[in-house]
């Protein structure tokens, strides 16, 4: 038994050897696929919990916040108060601060206009949720102003610097963290009351500024509503409120703080099913596109009497041993990026936590990549175990079938089309695995732009005075680094494709050119072989990557990419998949033709 | 076996009846074995009579065939020189073929490789009529059948006179 | 008589590797062949006739000498200028036919014609004409594999012939058939050659080289011999027979 399994590993080890590049190349497309893997899975585990509870011990940051907003009539606002005032002395409420006056206003600073939630506090510490200061100082009386930090990071405005708020211009005194209300963009996700100035896609910020500043700032259209922070015995106490009064618990706004990393979970998640397909479509075509070098082989083993097992065992032994580096690699790419992903971003205090690797994340990578191997490899080694060994010692790879209609049709093109329609024609399955991988590739580009497209992800800082989301911006990195994964591993399907397609049809090539083809149209023929189905997988990924998006949006909207963005992905394509062909069939069409001729005749 | 061979033999040097026998043997290896050893000196005796060799005898022994040494006589010289050149009819059996080359090889009469190549072209010519004959058969009939036997055999031949010529191109090359 | 040969080779020269590891295939060879000639070349193996064959017909370069077909220069010829030759003016035929076993007979034998660009349809048209000159025209929706070795190499025959090539160049061409299959092709080169086609032959096989006007024998990638095999026989068949007479 360990005779045979030396053998198989020897085997083994001889071919990776033999075919480093191969080797090489199908352990980059593995490794994306494992790391992608691994990092989704990490977030999974990952949260900001760490971070907000350190925040929220720095800043005393409450269980509960309130927020009372009266319809505009004095009394209403009155009878409110009343409410949150009796609240404050409730049963099992052991600490509270406020209520504290706020309103909406449009901010200006260092070039760019914002919206702002204006809170109106003393300058004397409180009790709850009393700000921790990162730059600067605290309030220092009318005038001044304390803006959060992700909001004057993405303003570029620093401690000693002025704002408008409203037209008016305030001081910056210092800049600072709290945990009772979410990071900038995110402060009106489920806090700000409807206003008429609210409009969509106005990016709100919290700043922080005397009780008199805050009165004075509201207006008739933006009226004042009030913040209530209370501390209770029992978190989880439920309410007893009113219409005007909403609860947020503080679950809740750490919950928003993690949205960032939730959703890019989502995004790693799908984006590592993608990359999965397409490593499997990368090896079930190396594995096919070689048979016939395997063939030979296999008729070896089998002629010295070797079983199919045996065969199949060593085909396999390969594969498994890449995808097992490859998990490795993979597992140690997640756990060394994770860090990156999960950053609290400025609104909390502390580092990223790092979640690091669990036992169950380690087993599910390693499986995956097993599971791979297995798949691309399964059919081919079953069909190599199965030929007679007369004939895979003979060296025939599989012949074509014949393709009666394709011949006709072909016969009525141009030169240059005949020849590609024919050489597609003569490995449908190897087509149909370049269209699919084209069509996943695409997809995931496509899906990109749609989501670019409706502003929550943005790859750019935007001109002028818009502001930067520093979501949409860490979003889009992600994005744009699991899509480039994609474009990679499609480009080294394509390679893989397009050398497995060259080795099949060189004798082919040669005949038609010993027949009367020129190079170039024995060139153009061959590239346009594998860029015909590259199109057509292009225009498959148009609804692919809709659907995509739609699935990382949590299916709320379809959102369509701009046709622009369509047009240039397919023609980017087309150009990319010929581009890494013409090489390879270019250098096969200038050989001479006698030699290509007798290498073997298939 | 053709009386010119045993002339040929004697073409490099006069030598004695069993001498004589003996360099027919080696050339002939375990074939020769079915030579009669009488054939040997009848021959002689024959070429003796017809003038183209001439038998003397060794002094001081018996007047015996095995015991006499030939030489070729002047006719018999012309004789060896028009056989090697001809390209002879009926077809010549593949021992007296062997031993023509050897002789010639021998004695440096004639370049065996041109002997080669002068039948191998007669059996060229002789394969083409054959084929033509052949393929102007109606199919089936039996002369075709015949004819494909002759052209079979003269492949046979073909074939082992290519390998004559390979075989004494290489000697000739050794020599150089 | 030499201004109006097909083929006029001078000093050709293909050769291999360098100093110490210079293999000369073809050593300084001068040819020629006229219109209408059958020539055959025979040889041991590895002594450079194929590889002069396919000098003659631009699928390869050679290293040296001068080749002129049909009065253009070869041996200086760009790449398109070769397809072109390959296209119509010569056509080849393997040792090992090299038809593509997933198309049918005549399918086969058209691919010539749409290589150059003609219509379908006469493309389809001739094919079935030049399957008819060599007798298969019942075989036609066969593909390869069904038929008999002798049948596919007419078939490769037919397809060498699609574009009415001035030259046809023969590469063993009976070498990996039996004898009766030897017959049909030779057949076929006869009427071919009654017909006035020039056709080059490297071969081993003495039947096809009987069959020519001029034999030529290469050893060691030059040419040692030249025979015409003009003229009858000495002997006659008869006498092979064992009948005398």
């Amino acid at each position: 038994m360990t005779g045979r399994l030396r053998l198989i590993g020897r085997l083994a080890a001889r071919d990776l050897r033999r075919r480093r590049t191969e080797a090489f190349l199908l352990l980059l497309a593995f490794t994306a696929a494992t790391a992608t893997l691994a990092l989704g899975l990490t977030l999974n585990g990952a949260s900001n919990d760490q971070s907000y509870r350190q925040t929220r011990t720095a800043t005393a940051g409450p269980d509960v916040v309130l927020s009372l907003n009266p319809d505009g009539s004095a009394m209403a606002t009155r009878q409110g108060l009343a409410q949150l005032a009796a609240l404050e002395h409730a049963s099992g409420v052991t600490g509270h601060s406020g209520p504290f006056p706020a309103t909406w206003v449009p901010l200006g600073g260092n070039g760019h206009t914002a919206g702002a939630q204006v809170e109106g506090r003393e300058s004397a510490p409180a009790s709850l949720d009393q700000p921790k200061v990162t730059q600067g100082s605290w309030l220092r009386g009318n005038g001044t102003a304390v803006l959060e930090r992700t909001f004057a990071q993405a303003l570029g405005v620093t401690a000693g610097g002025t704002v408008t708020l409203n037209g008016r211009s305030f001081t910056v005194a210092g800049i600072a963290v709290s945990a009772a209300v979410p990071p900038y963009p995110r402060v009106c996700d489920d806090g700000c009351e409807d206003t008429t100035s609210m409009q969509a896609g106005a990016q709100t910020g919290q700043v922080w500024v005397t009780e008199a500043d805050a009165r004075s700032l509201a207006t008739r259209s933006e009226p004042l509503y009030y913040f209530l922070n209370l501390k209770l015995a029992d978190p989880g106490q439920a309410d007893a409120g009113s219409s005007d009064i909403t609860w947020n618990t503080w679950q809740s706004i750490s919950w928003l703080d993690s949205k960032v990393i939730l959703s890019e979970q989502n995004v790693m998640m799908i984006f590592s099913s993608l990359l999965g397909i397409l490593a499997i479509a990368s090896v079930a075509v190396l594995v096919g596109g070689r048979m016939a070098d395997q063939a030979r082989r296999v008729g070896l083993l089998k002629a010295v009497g070797g079983t199919p097992e045996l065969v199949a065992a060593v085909l396999l032994a390969e594969y498994v041993v890449i995808a097992g580096v490859a998990a490795v690699t993979g597992l140690l790419i997640g756990w060394a990026a994770a860090p990156l992903i999960t950053r609290p971003g400025a609104g909390l205090l502390g580092t990223g936590a790092s979640p690091g690797l669990t036992a169950g994340t380690i087993v599910v990578v390693m499986a995956v990549a097993l599971l791979i191997a297995l798949i691309g490899t399964f059919i081919p080694a079953v069909r190599a175990a199965r030929v007679s060994t007369i004939r895979a010692l003979a060296g025939s790879a599989r012949p074509p079938k014949r393709r009666a209609r394709l011949t006709a049709l072909s016969a009525r093109l141009p030169v240059v089309m005949l020849l590609a329609l024919r050489i597609a024609g003569r490995r449908p399955r190897r087509a149909a695995l370049n269209l699919a991988s084209i069509a996943i590739t695409a997809g995931g580009i496509i899906a990109m732009l749609a989501i670019a497209s409706t502003g929550r992800v943005s790859f750019l800082a935007p001109g002028g005075s818009g502001l930067a989301n520093p979501i949409a911006e860490q979003n889009g990195q992600v994005m744009l680094v699991v899509t480039v994964m994609l474009g990679i591993l499609a480009a080294i399907n394509v390679v893989f494709i397009t050398w497995a397609s060259v080795h099949d049809v060189r004798v082919s090539s040669a005949l038609a050119r010993a027949l009367g083809a020129t190079p170039e149209q024995a060139t153009a023929g061959l590239v346009a072989a594998q860029a015909l189905p590259a199109l057509g997988g292009a225009v498959l990924g148009v609804p692919l990557g809709i659907g995509l998006s739609a699935a990382i949006q949590h299916g709320t909207t379809v959102t369509y990419p701009p046709v622009a963005g369509i047009l240039a992905v397919l023609a980017g394509t087309v150009t990319a998949v010929t581009a890494l062909t013409t090489p390879a069939a270019y250098a096969s069409n200038h050989r001479p033709i006698a030699q290509a001729l007798h290498d073997q005749a298939t | 076996m053709r009386q010119e061979v045993i002339l040929a033999m004697l073409a490099k040097e006069p030598s004695h009846g069993y001498e004589l026998r003996s360099r027919l043997a080696r050339a002939l290896g375990p074939l020769g074995e079915a030579m009669n050893a009488g054939q040997v000196y009848v021959a002689l005796s024959r070429l003796e009579k017809a003038g183209l060799v001439a038998g003397e005898h060794s002094p001081g022994l018996a007047d015996r065939p095995d015991r006499k040494v030939y030489a070729l006589t002047p006719e018999g010289q012309l004789r060896v020189a028009a056989w090697l050149a001809e390209v002879s009819w009926p077809r010549p059996g593949l021992a007296e073929f062997h031993l023509k080359l050897v002789a010639a090889a021998a004695a440096r009469l004639a370049d065996p490789v041109s002997i080669v190549d002068a039948h191998r072209r007669e059996l060229l010519r002789q394969l083409r009529d054959g084929q033509r004959a052949a393929m102007a058969e109606p199919d089936g009939s039996d002369a075709a059948l015949l004819l494909e036997g002759v052209v079979l055999r003269i492949q046979a031949d073909l074939r082992w006179l290519e390998a004559c010529e390979r075989a004494w191109t290489t000697r000739k090359d050794k020599e150089r | 008589m030499s201004d109006a040969a097909l083929v006029r080779a001078r000093g050709l020269r293909k050769e291999y590797g360098t100093g110490e590891g210079l293999v000369r295939a073809v050593d300084s060879v001068d040819l020629d062949v006229a219109a209408g000639e059958t020539v055959a070349v025979m040889g041991p193996s590895g002594c450079g006739k194929s590889t002069l064959l396919h000098l003659l017909g631009g699928l390869d370069r050679a290293s040296g000498g001068e080749l002129h077909l049909a009065g253009q220069r070869v041996d200086q010829m760009s790449e398109r200028g070769l397809a072109r030759l390959r296209r119509d003016t010569v056509g080849f035929v393997f040792q090992a036919f090299h038809l593509m076993d997933e198309l049918t007979a005549v399918e086969n034998v058209e691919l010539p014609a749409l290589l150059a660009g003609k219509s379908a349809r006469a493309a389809r048209k001739r094919a079935v004409e030049l399957l008819e000159q060599v007798g298969l025209a019942d075989r036609a929706g066969f593909l390869p594999p069904a038929l008999s070795g002798g049948q596919r190499q007419r078939v490769a025959v037919a397809r060498a012939l699609a574009s009415e090539p001035l030259l046809v160049l023969a590469d063993e061409p009976t070498g990996n058939l039996d004898s009766a299959a030897t017959l049909e092709v030779l057949r076929l080169f006869e009427t071919l050659h009654e017909a006035g086609q020039t056709l080059v032959i490297v071969t081993h096989d003495a039947r096809i080289a009987a069959t020519a006007d001029r034999l030529i024998s290469m050893r060691d990638g030059a040419f040692v011999d030249e025979t015409r095999l003009g003229g009858s026989a000495a002997g006659s068949l008869a006498s092979l027979a064992g009948l005398d007479g």
